[in-house]
């Protein structure tokens, strides 16, 4: 079997899997993609010359895929329906769907195959005008089908801005940031407490989204002048420790009291060491104030309004899936910039020969204070975005495992690849938001209409069952898995940048001494 | 010389200044001294029942620190996953305790040969476990750079964490854990207790002697176990081959390999020690707090590295000193500054040793050793 064929059976039995979870509209909607992903791998090999002969050479693994899906989607509404106690789709409906499916990856697929025909320059132009045309009808043909993604992509998005942001920290600059969420947590709290009726004060959302991301890039600043100088591990533990403190700091700061030490009790408790009374006032600066509400957390939280849209409500996504969009481009345009900068290369040598680059006149604390800074900027927006979305914050949010998903997205994606990172990120979200959800109902499905009426003569053993069956207490085996595989196979991702590769995979002539580029 | 005493003024000007910031916006975080001072006025004593939960507490974290150390010492890796090594000797030994029926036993020498038989049985999970990460996750990732291998240990703890968290679901194989779902904290059953009732005896074991402090025989059990495993792993490292042989790797691991050491061997060894005594802290943690939780070793698992880092990273005499000290310290906020803030003071106290005194309190100057 060639390779070609082999993507292309791969690619079926994701959408198929897709299909058999969600059911419905969703074999459509995976076909579309999956026929998008087909013709570009297909497309991208392709040396044919006239489109003709292109489709021709190709049309072997799209048939065949295409078969595969439409197998799978039958047996989807004839079988597996039953199986978890769903009603399948009525005759109409199903030839509609797979029609639809069918007809869409065959076009896609064929598009795609086509543009390898053009030169190098506009097949990327053809690539990168389908990709727009996926984004912007995305929210409607989910709204169209029913199939409720579109939230769900919304927190994905924002992840990936966070993953974006890490990516400068940990992928450009080499610095290994634990603490990443307390960035997070600081622009959706700054957000939070500059338009909430709790505290009376009521900023607009557009001016608040940059105070947070300048208050949340001030706190990289701080924590990174004192810390930048420690080795690479050190550092990794220290920011945990930040990223650990901040939660407790946002649950406790319930009754602040600030007072001036000295007038307060140092003076008098001397004074009356000597017998006498002091008559000196105590400056407070701030008395019982409440700033976060502790547990309960900050709610309502403004939301942004635009002309003609109005304010953004919660039962329609698809404004804040715009304007994640729109941020998202903002961001993958600074980050290039950055990264093409003076700056951004200055990040790249540090992070190779940290020495070596101070010789060549870079000051590396500054630099590395720099990518702290500007990381911790990118999560200020995602914190001020997630804080506008949900209109509700706790510190609960904001714990360890936030930080290390979305390392994990950085890492899967591949370190220092801007591209990938998106990858990364929408691949873990959509995992844990969209596809672990989808199969806890298809598994109790299956199990409340076929397993357990099997089982019912063993009730120990349905009880087992029942209590682990549930994909969404694995989610952190998911994680961890995803770590550890990804360090022992491919430490430089799945889209690697050509640089990290070199640097990451380990080096056999140099048995003893490990690769120092990311040590201070 | 000038630029020394520059150096030594800003110093100094500095120290100042971050006092003074502490004094300012310490009583946030309960750092409050009048009231502090108050408290200690008011009732002296208890400052000494703080002591002794601060060491008992502290033996604890000594023990797991114990595993952090030995490890940064021979392959410079913070083997993230310690912690929840720990964590899951806490489930081994109540699973254990559990199946062999010693959870409802009345007789106490029954409980006493059910815990004995429990703390073998987590020392040998958490050895097995321990030496069998290193195997799968770390092993292989010895000659990339320190980032891969921390990532990979990171990994391998949110596995771990996910195992708790199915473990302590399981109803059917341990009844104790009922029908709140993995993620509840659960109950470890006070056995030293029944065991003293068992005798007719008194748990406290000052309560007939006029001082008004409690003792109780978990305090002691605890600190017999640390000091006798303590002193077995120091005579083990100092006087065995296999001690010898891991301080040769720990020094330099190529002469080592050189001089006919099996490098894997004592590297799996160390894993193996470091994994036995987070098993056995799990059966004395489980007994002296009495609570199991999936997520508990991430907390104790940051406590003891800090307790190792505090005592210098790679000294074992410094890693039970640290135990000590954290133990001490986290006793002591919680019981005059607000227990709410310990877990962030700790971390205060690991940033500090790490800027000002990374080497440790008894570690030598490594300075910048790759």
């Amino acid at each position: 079997m060639n390779e070609k064929m082999k993507r292309g059976i791969i690619i079926a039995l994701v959408a198929g899997f897709v299909t058999l979870l969600f059911g419905g509209w969703a074999v459509s909607v995976a076909g579309a993609i999956a026929g998008m992903g087909l013709g570009f791998f297909l497309g991208g090999k392709n040396t044919e010359k006239t489109i003709a002969a292109a489709i021709k050479a190709a049309l072997g693994p799209i048939a065949v895929s295409a078969g595969l899906i439409l197998v799978i989607s039958l047996l989807d509404d004839l079988v597996v329906a039953t199986a978890i106690g769903k009603t399948p789709n009525d005759p109409l409906t199903m030839i509609e769907v797979n029609l639809v499916a069918i007809i869409s990856f065959f076009a896609f697929a064929c598009l795609l195959t086509a543009t390898s025909t053009l030169s190098e320059k506009k097949q990327r132009n053809a690539q990168i005008i389908l990709l727009i045309f996926v984004i912007i009808s995305f929210p409607f043909v989910d709204n169209f089908t029913g199939l409720r993604w579109t939230p769900q992509i919304i927190f994905a998005l924002i992840f990936t801005i966070l993953a974006l942001g890490l990516n400068i920290v940990v992928g450009f600059a080499g610095l290994l940031d634990l603490g990443y969420a307390a960035f997070f947590a600081i622009g959706a709290y700054t957000t939070g407490i500059l338009s909430s009726p709790q505290h009376g004060i009521f900023l607009n959302f557009w001016l608040v989204i940059w105070i947070a991301a300048a208050v949340a890039g001030t706190f990289g600043l701080i924590l990174g002048a004192p810390t930048l100088p420690l080795r690479g591990d050190y550092l990794a533990i220290v920011t945990l420790g930040f990223g650990e403190i901040v939660p407790v700091l946002f649950k406790n700061l319930i009754k602040v009291t600030i007072q001036e030490p000295f007038t307060c009790w140092i003076i008098p408790a001397i004074t009356k060491l000597f017998g006498a009374s002091s008559s000196l006032a105590c400056i407070t600066f701030i008395k019982d104030v409440d700033l976060t509400a502790g547990e309960k957390g900050i709610n309502p939280i403004g939301r942004p309004w635009l002309p003609f849209i109005g304010e953004f409500q919660s039962d329609n996504p698809i404004p804040w899936y715009f304007l994640i969009i729109a941020i998202i481009l903002m961001s993958v345009f600074i980050i290039r910039r950055l990264r093409d900068s003076r700056l951004g290369r200055a990040w790249m040598a540090v992070r190779e020969d940290e020495l070596a680059a101070s010789q060549m006149g870079i000051d590396p604390v500054r630099t590395k204070l720099l990518a702290f800074a500007m990381g911790a900027m990118f999560s200020g927006f995602a914190g001020a975005f997630y804080g506008a979305y949900i209109r509700a914050i706790f510190p609960s949010v904001f714990d360890f495992s936030v930080s290390i998903i979305v390392l994990c997205m950085v890492i899967l994606g591949g370190l220092g690849n801007i591209n990938g990172v998106i990858v990364g990120g929408l691949v873990i979200m959509s995992a844990d938001r969209l596809f672990l959800p989808a199969l806890k109902d298809f598994l109790a499905g299956l199990l409340k209409n076929t397993i357990l009426p099997a089982l019912a003569g063993n009730p120990t053993l349905k009880a087992a069952v029942e209590q682990n069956a549930n994909p969404i207490l694995y989610r952190f085996l998911l994680f961890g898995l995803t770590l550890v595989i990804m360090m022992a196979v491919r430490p430089q991702g799945l889209i690697p940048s050509a640089q990290r590769k070199a640097e990451l995979v380990g080096d056999e002539n140099e048995p003893t001494e490990p690769l120092t580029a990311t040590e201070g | 010389m000038g630029k020394a005493n520059n150096l030594k003024i800003r110093n100094v000007l500095i120290t100042i200044v971050v006092i003074y910031i502490v004094l300012l916006i310490g009583p946030i975080a309960g750092f409050d001294i009048p009231n502090i001072y108050a408290q200690v006025a008011a009732n002296p004593l208890q400052l000494v029942q703080f002591l002794i939960i601060g060491l008992a507490n502290g033996a604890i974290l000594s023990i797991i620190a114990l595993g952090y150390t030995m490890v940064y010492g021979i392959i410079e890796l913070v083997n993230f996953a310690h912690g929840d090594v720990y964590m899951i000797g806490v489930f081994t030994s109540l699973t254990v305790l559990s199946l062999t029926g010693t959870l409802d036993a009345k007789d106490p020498g029954r409980i006493i040969l059910g815990l004995i038989f429990a703390l073998v049985i987590s020392i040998a999970v958490g050895a097995g476990l321990n030496a069998f990460i290193e195997r799968v996750a770390y092993r292989r990732l010895r000659n990339s750079s320190r980032l891969a291998a921390l990532i990979s240990a990171i990994g391998v703890s949110f596995i771990l964490e996910n195992i708790g968290l199915i473990w302590a679901g399981q109803t059917w194989l341990v009844p104790l854990f009922g029908t709140t779902g993995g993620a509840s904290q659960k109950s470890f059953p006070d056995l030293l207790g029944k065991i003293m009732a068992g005798y007719g005896l008194n748990v406290n074991l000052l309560a007939n002697t006029g001082i008004k402090l409690t003792f109780n025989i978990k305090d002691a059990l605890v600190l017999v176990l640390a000091a006798v495993m303590m002193t077995g792993l120091r005579l083990f490292v100092q006087n065995t081959k296999t001690g010898k042989a891991m301080r040769a790797v720990a020094q330099n691991r190529d002469a080592s390999k050189m001089l006919g050491i099996d490098i894997d061997n004592v590297i799996s060894t160390t894993f193996a020690i470091g994994g036995g005594l987070a098993g056995a802290a799990g059966l004395m943690a489980g007994l002296y707090n009495n609570t199991a939780w999936w997520f508990m070793g991430f907390r104790v698992g940051l406590e003891s590295f800090t307790a190792a880092v505090l005592g210098g990273i790679g000294n074992i005499t410094g890693g039970m000193l640290g135990g000590f000290l954290i133990g001490l310290l986290a006793s002591f906020s919680d019981g005059y500054l607000n227990a709410r803030w310990t877990h962030a003071w700790v971390f205060v106290i690991l940033v500090l040793v790490l800027l000002f005194r990374p080497s440790g309190l008894l570690g030598e100057h490594v300075g910048e050793k790759a």
